[in-house]
């Protein structure tokens, strides 16, 4: 066991501050929140429910304090007023619960530092760690243990998969984890740090590493409150193989002053940021809405390559338009990435797959014509990247309406699996029109975008990811650590 | 630079900043710290003209801005004129007919690349290590790379090739390719010094000319926080 299994992992849960109903304003109260989305995102354990107005919530028997429940607690869930949290947390302290994720907002992210002082001596003094104050959301999907007031909560049913999130805000967060479903990315885990009084996105990290579950991670930092701490834990995950991807807001001196003031934490200098994720190998995400498409690019081309030793500098570039392959070339540049020329022996294999003239020196463009041969697209793709001078495929769909939508789902579906090289796809087309072939792609993970820039920056970090693996050895900070 | 409100600080004066890099193995440009003009004329025979003078003391970080700087000559008369100059302006400066006439004679060094090498100490982040495009318009070109202590000698390499001062380090215009080795361990050394003496807030080398292909600090300032 280590010491934030209890947490994450629980097999008792109990709600303190639990209720049933909405608010006036038909919004349901937050310890309704709590309590539906522990028991409809599958929770197998035992629930107590917690309220001294309540006997009885949701089935269950309703307790007027943590002290008067049956049986050992190993997390306790605090919905309750600011005010009310100190008494309820010595009573989880004496019960003698394992962890306690603090819900409640009003503490020194409105300027009550004195309050989360006193929360965080208890944590101190009782052993019992604390998460939060003033979080939203805490999720094990796997286990599954889904402790949130989010609305995100709504959304059914959860999607599991490799990335876990860890972020500072829980309105933000939750929005995105949202979004970031929709958008098929699975996850791992979901913890919103709160106001990090006692654990530290650092411990959370540092924890996850060695969950198998969680293969790609995702930060959104507002400032980092531990920095020793938080690079043990980078090199930790890449040390494990595992990718850290980061958002770090606080670039503008407007920006830095609100985050300073939304969490209560100082936010540190963004350049310094920006080269301590050149030196410790995370990778820097300047686009927030990036973020998770990018962490699923990492999930999916994973679950087929090995991507610590993958290359993604040299791009064979594909598609039926001789616009975007243009664009494909610039952005690929922008990028850092190469669009090199074919070896003239490989240009001539392309040139009889192809209608005679489409252009074969790469980027290639098969031209409109290519689906008046039914293998011809599938071949010439396998062609471009069978070249040793070749690292990574991108592939650039256009107006392609149904049935050709689902032919090029069909083929890119079968490529991802047939190829040994990282596939992503930019899918410029309108999606109404592919109904059926666009979802193809992500059922079959393969990275989909709607920006070509999106796609080849999405390469450059699969290639910078790549890069760093491979030096890891000849660091002295990390020879020795890996065997 | 620090963070820390300026007063707070100590500068030591140039002479014996260049002498504590020189024991971290930073190269250094052959000076000599003296009192009195017939003193700087003796280092300045032993050192080999041409060379620089420049006022010497901790009130005097900013020599340049002071006019506390001579360079360029080239005998014994240049180089008596030129600290008759400079005890003149450092009396008006501190407005002691005797300034303890601090005077660093220096030799001249010759090099058009000019980097900046240093490091500060971040609120949050802690000890930074900083290389990049030197000179008096540094702060201006703002071409620097930043590393967290201790950095590993992967670490320093990267830093030489990620600004445009990398532009400068390969045979340019004539000149030799820059021996890097020489500016990994000044970063190294840097890096060191930032962990070992918490008592210091702040390393500028600058100008950190390259000679040849060799680079030479030919000015620094070392920041003590007597805290």
């Amino acid at each position: 066991m280590k010491p934030l299994d209890a947490l994450f992992k629980p097999r008792s849960v109990a709600v303190v501050g639990a209720s049933r109903g909405e608010t006036s304003t038909g919004v349901p109260k937050l310890g309704t929140a709590a309590m539906r989305n522990l028991l409809e995102h599958g929770f197998r354990g035992a629930v107590h429910p917690v309220n001294p107005k309540e006997s009885e919530l949701f089935g269950r028997r309703c307790v007027a304090r943590v002290s008067d429940i049956e049986g050992h607690v190993d997390v306790a869930l605090l919905v309750v007023p600011a005010e009310a949290c100190m008494e309820a947390l010595r009573d989880c302290a004496a019960k003698g619960v394992r962890a306690a994720i603090v819900m409640s907002s009003g503490f020194a992210e409105a300027g009550r530092v004195q309050l989360q002082d006193e929360l965080l001596a208890l944590a101190r003094g009782s052993g019992m760690r604390i998460a939060g104050p003033n979080t939203a959301g805490f999720v094990d999907f796997h286990h599954p243990f889904a402790a949130t007031i989010s609305m995100v909560g709504q959304m059914q049913p959860f999607v599991a998969g490799g990335v876990a999130f860890i972020t500072q805000s829980g309105a933000l967060g939750g929005s995105m984890i949202g979004r970031g479903m929709e958008q098929g990315v699975g996850f791992s885990h979901w913890v919103t740090t709160g106001n990090q009084a006692d654990l530290t996105a650092a411990d959370y990290l540092d924890h996850l590493v060695d969950d198998p579950h969680a293969r790609v991670f995702a930060l959104f930092l507002e400032s980092v409150s531990d920095p020793p701490r938080f690079l043990a834990a980078c090199q930790r995950a890449a040390l494990a193989g595992k990718p850290v991807l980061v958002y770090k807001s606080g670039a503008s001196a407007v920006g830095a002053a609100t985050s300073a003031s939304h969490t209560g934490a100082l936010a540190g200098s963004h350049a310094v940021f920006g080269a301590l994720c050149r030196q410790y190998g995370l990778i820097q995400v300047d686009d927030l809405a990036e973020l998770l498409p990018l962490a699923r690019t990492f999930a999916w081309l994973g679950s087929r390559l090995d991507l610590r030793q993958q290359r993604a500098r040299r791009v064979g570039v594909v598609s039926a338009s001789g616009g975007i392959c243009g664009v494909a070339a610039d952005e690929c540049d922008l990028a850092g990435l190469q669009v090199p020329e074919l070896p003239p022996a490989r240009q001539a294999t392309i040139r009889r797959l192809v209608p005679e003239f489409a252009a074969v020196r790469n980027p290639v463009d098969v031209t409109g014509q290519i689906r008046s041969s039914a293998t011809g697209y599938q071949d010439t793709v396998r062609e471009v990247l069978a070249d040793p001078a070749i690292d990574a495929g991108m592939l650039l769909v256009t107006m392609a309406a149904e049935p050709r939508a689902s032919f090029y789902g069909r083929e890119i579906s079968a490529l991802a699996d047939a190829v040994e090289k990282p596939l992503v796809v930019t899918w410029a087309g309108p999606l109404s029109l592919a109904a059926q072939g666009h979802p193809m792609l992500g059922a079959a993970r393969v990275p989909v975008f709607e920006s070509v820039r999106s796609a080849a920056r999405a390469l450059r970090a699969v290639d910078d990811f790549g890069a760093w693996q491979r030096r890891l050895g000849d660091s002295p900070a990390t020879a020795g650590a890996r065997k | 630079m620090s963070r820390r409100p300026p007063h707070l600080l100590r500068a030591l004066d140039e002479f014996e900043a260049k002498q504590l890099l020189a024991t971290y193995g930073v190269p250094v440009v052959a000076e000599a710290r003296v009192v009195g003009v017939d003193a700087a004329v003796d280092a300045a025979r032993e050192i080999g003209y041409p060379v620089v003078l420049k006022g010497c003391g901790e009130a005097f970080a900013h020599k340049t801005e002071l006019g506390l700087v001579e360079l360029d000559l080239r005998n014994e008369t240049a180089l008596r004129e030129a600290a008759a100059r400079l005890e003149a302006r450092m009396q008006m400066r501190t407005g002691d007919a005797h300034p303890c006439g601090r005077l660093l004679v220096q030799r001249m060094a010759r090099g058009q690349r000019e980097f900046l090498a240093g490091f500060s100490r971040d609120p949050v982040y802690g000890p930074v290590v900083t290389f990049g495009l030197g000179g008096m318009l540094a702060e201006v070109l703002a071409e620097v790379a930043l590393r967290l202590a201790p950095l590993s000698q992967a670490d320093a390499y990267e830093m030489l090739g990620q600004t445009r001062a990398a532009a400068l380090l390969g045979p340019v215009r004539g000149w030799p390719a820059v021996d890097t080795g020489v500016l990994v361990r000044v970063l190294l050394a840097l890096s060191r010094l930032a962990l070992e003496r918490q008592d210091i807030a702040a390393v500028d080398i600058n100008p950190l000319v390259v000679e040849g292909a060799q680079p030479l600090a030919v000015d620094a300032l070392v920041l003590i926080d007597d805290r």
